[in-house]
């Protein structure tokens, strides 16, 4: 057991994994849109409060926020190589990505 | 033929430079001989590694025109002109085109370049079936010139951590290899944000070795199973 916060294969295998949710959710959204698209404001906000598209939606934030954590990551440990400066970086993006997280559950949330 | 060529001698210059020399070059010549040449003959100041002359001692790795290569196997007749050769980028200079191997070789070390058997030695050979053997393809031929990982932007952000791709492609050569026993710990070794994980498949280790290894495929295949063990 190596000295390590920070892992290697497992946020690898989060990224490929959240990719492949990214990619077929935004074809989901395409095509339903392209074929169904709602006509106005409060049918797209229907469409979106449909249980499902709601589910799929956080679903997708979610790997997002994943994906974005761990890509943001790897250019941190690229190319920020001083330790403090780095926990720096680190805390400003989790505290981005926590706020748009939250801030697109409460949207998700919200009623009709 | 024109050469601009990098050259720093620590004892006497303040900072590196660039000197020209030109030289008459002959049909099918190797870049490696027009150095011979202008150290016969013009300069022998110049200073470079070369050994066998013929890509086999990995000695005389260099950046050539930008791109990390053997000079003995490197006709000049491919090159163009002038010429801007300098020592393999990312590592320290000693001298001239001679660089500091020690991190390199350090990183090679750290994957335990040799097989490693907990069971008593048989008396005779440890016997692979040919489809064993085949899985070493591609890995064993490596000659350790340093091309390929000091060609990579990975290895000269995070050399003391990141193995870059040499390192790497023998690591895989002995996680591949029937005959060993310790694949666990061997992958277990390489876990962490930095020991492979640095590599972002950028693949310039692939453009230049110039065994025309795939240290990419490689890494790739350890991840591979890293995963199989994990999941």
């Amino acid at each position: 057991m190596s000295l390590t916060i920070l892992e290697g294969l497992r946020p690898w295998l989060i990224q490929r994994v959240t990719a492949v949710v990214i990619a077929v959710y935004l074809l989901y959204v395409v095509v339903s849109l392209l074929f169904a698209g709602p006509a106005d404001y409060l049918a797209w906000r229907g469409w979106l409060h449909a249980p499902l598209n709601s589910l799929l939606m956080g679903l997708f934030i979610l790997s997002i926020l994943f994906h974005a954590w761990i890509g943001m990551r790897d250019v941190v440990l690229d190319y920020v190589n001083n330790v403090m400066l780095r926990l720096f970086v680190f805390s400003v993006i989790v505290v981005v990505l926590l706020t748009s997280g939250l801030w697109a559950l409460r949207v998700l949330l919200s009623p009709l | 033929m024109k050469f601009k060529i990098y050259r720093f001698n620590p004892d006497v210059d303040a900072k590196p430079y660039t000197q020209e020399y030109d030289v008459d070059v002959q049909p099918g010549m190797m870049l490696l001989a027009a150095l011979l040449k202008i150290k016969d003959e013009q300069d022998e100041t110049l200073s470079f590694r070369r050994s066998c002359g013929e890509g086999v001692c990995g000695s005389d790795g260099m950046n050539i025109n930008g791109t990390n290569g053997l000079a003995c196997v490197t006709p000049v007749a491919e090159l163009k002109q002038p010429v801007e050769i300098n020592p393999l980028p990312g590592i320290p200079v000693i001298r001239d085109l001679i660089v500091d191997m020690e991190q390199f070789y350090q990183n090679y070390r750290d994957v335990k370049p040799y097989l490693i058997v907990n069971d008593p030695m048989p008396e005779v050979e440890l016997p692979q079936t040919p489809e064993q053997r085949e899985r070493l393809d591609g890995l064993y031929e490596c000659i350790l010139c340093a091309c390929c990982s000091t060609q990579c932007p990975s290895f000269w952000w995070n050399p003391d951590k990141f193995m870059g791709p040499a390192a790497l492609l023998q690591a895989s050569r002995f996680i591949e290899d029937s005959r060993d026993q310790a694949t666990a710990e061997r992958l277990a070794d390489l876990e962490g944000p930095f020991k492979l994980f640095r590599c972002h498949t950028i693949m310039n280790c692939v453009e230049v070795c110039p065994k025309g290894l795939n240290p990419t495929k490689a890494i790739g295949n350890i991840k591979k199973r890293m995963v199989a063990r994990t999941l």
